[in-house]
């Protein structure tokens, strides 16, 4: 799952959440696909972002998973003695790995 | 170190000559809610003569940061709402936010993303007024801007030995101030005035053991800022994920499936307030 702003949503993107308006309001579910006029509807109910399915939209600066984990191995390395805080890092690793695979 | 030395710097950060003064309002709202006379019409009026304020708080009250499950159009209705200390709160955050923002984005995300934890823990915990451990969450580390405010020399230092030693900001605090920000934050919000509620946890929140009277405000600040930091959402030179102490890891009592619903809460939270600011002014002349 992807969060991405409406701007670069696109036709034929699943959604991975249900989509809400400002106010609350429930406007598509889970599983619904964008067509086009959809997109439009959500731009006009002012929508600021929506969850997709998979990882469609390559986001400029974004780390390659590779190095993204690294990453998060640097960040805990000073706490490895720390039971919690390793469970901690393997939950954020895995969901950063499912966020990209899916 | 010398002593001399580390008074003189205890000195500068105490005057902070520097740093803005709170809006007065929010001392006069605060002698105002100790009276039980006081309505919340009067309350409401006092707010609404600074209309920058009174502007930035609906703002603020309606923004995903918060998360209030109804839309509230009216200063006067938002209190009734909301209640007395968590517009206290709010006044407090409108005010910080600002100063924040503008003084340094790395600081002021993980600031923002420490509050969203904090909220989402505060209200798994079922705490009364989530807002106010939002709010501490939001200035724990105001002692790191009044430090860089105040001895931009010795802010400098120490951020040189963070890079070049790879060593932990409160570290370097120590060794080229021998006092650390959160020490000076809780000082900071002593002289602002702040709730007792804020002062505790912003002062130890690296140290949660020796908090006396806000035992459990102050073990969700210091988790929020670590698993902000894990999940690495705005950071310094200083990357790396601080110390967790056991005694406040114990208080908060997580089960480890917790931890999969908590990450999930805050994701989603943290992308809703991405890029949320409290600025007024455009939208302001945008309307004369």
């Amino acid at each position: 799952m992807q969060h991405i702003l409406t701007g670069q949503a696109a036709e034929g993107m699943i959604l991975a959440r249900e989509v809400k308006d400002p106010e609350g309001r429930v406007l598509c579910g889970a599983g619904t696909e964008l067509s086009a006029s959809l997109i439009e509807r959500l731009k006009q109910k002012e929508v600021s972002h929506v969850a997709v399915e998979g990882h469609p939209v390559e986001i400029e600066g974004e780390k390659p998973l590779k190095e993204y984990l690294l990453d998060i191995e640097e960040r805990f390395s000073r706490v490895t003695d720390t039971p919690p805080l390793m469970y901690l890092k393997n939950k954020i690793m895995e969901r950063a790995v499912a966020a990209r695979n899916e | 170190m010398q002593e001399e030395k580390r008074q003189e710097f205890r000195k500068a950060l105490r005057d902070v000559k520097n740093l803005p003064t709170l809006p007065g309002v929010v001392i006069k709202l605060s002698k105002m809610a100790e009276d039980p006379e006081t309505t919340t019409e009067q309350m409401g009026k006092v707010i609404s003569k600074d209309h920058i304020l009174a502007a930035k708080l609906l703002k603020l009250v309606n923004s995903a940061f918060y998360g209030f499950p109804q839309r509230i159009s009216s200063l006067s209705s938002a209190i009734i709402l909301l209640g007395f200390n968590v517009i206290k709160s709010l006044i407090i955050s409108a005010s910080i936010f600002e100063l924040m923002e503008d003084n340094d984005v790395e600081l002021w995300e993980h600031s923002l993303g420490c509050a969203v934890v904090c909220s989402v823990l505060a209200k798994r915990m079922e705490i009364s007024d989530p807002e106010e451990i939002s709010t501490a969450g939001l200035i724990h580390d105001i002692g790191k801007v009044a430090i860089k405010m105040e001895l931009p020399e010795e802010y400098q230092n120490i951020q040189n030995l963070v890079e070049e030693q790879q060593m932990p900001m409160r570290e370097a605090e120590m060794e080229i101030l021998g006092l650390n920000h959160a020490e000076v934050g809780g000082w900071l919000a002593k002289t602002w005035n702040l709730p007792g509620k804020l002062v505790e946890p912003v002062a130890l929140h690296h140290d949660p053991n020796k908090a006396k009277l806000e035992k459990e405000a102050t073990a969700i600040v210091h988790f929020a800022d670590i698993l902000i930091r894990g999940m690495g959402y705005g950071h310094g030179s200083d990357v790396w994920v601080p110390a967790l102490r056991n005694k406040a890891w114990k208080l908060l009592d997580l089960a480890p499936a917790d931890m999969d619903e908590i990450l999930d809460e805050v994701e989603e939270k943290l992308w809703e307030v991405k890029g949320f600011s409290l600025d007024v002014k455009t939208e302001f002349e945008g309307a004369a």
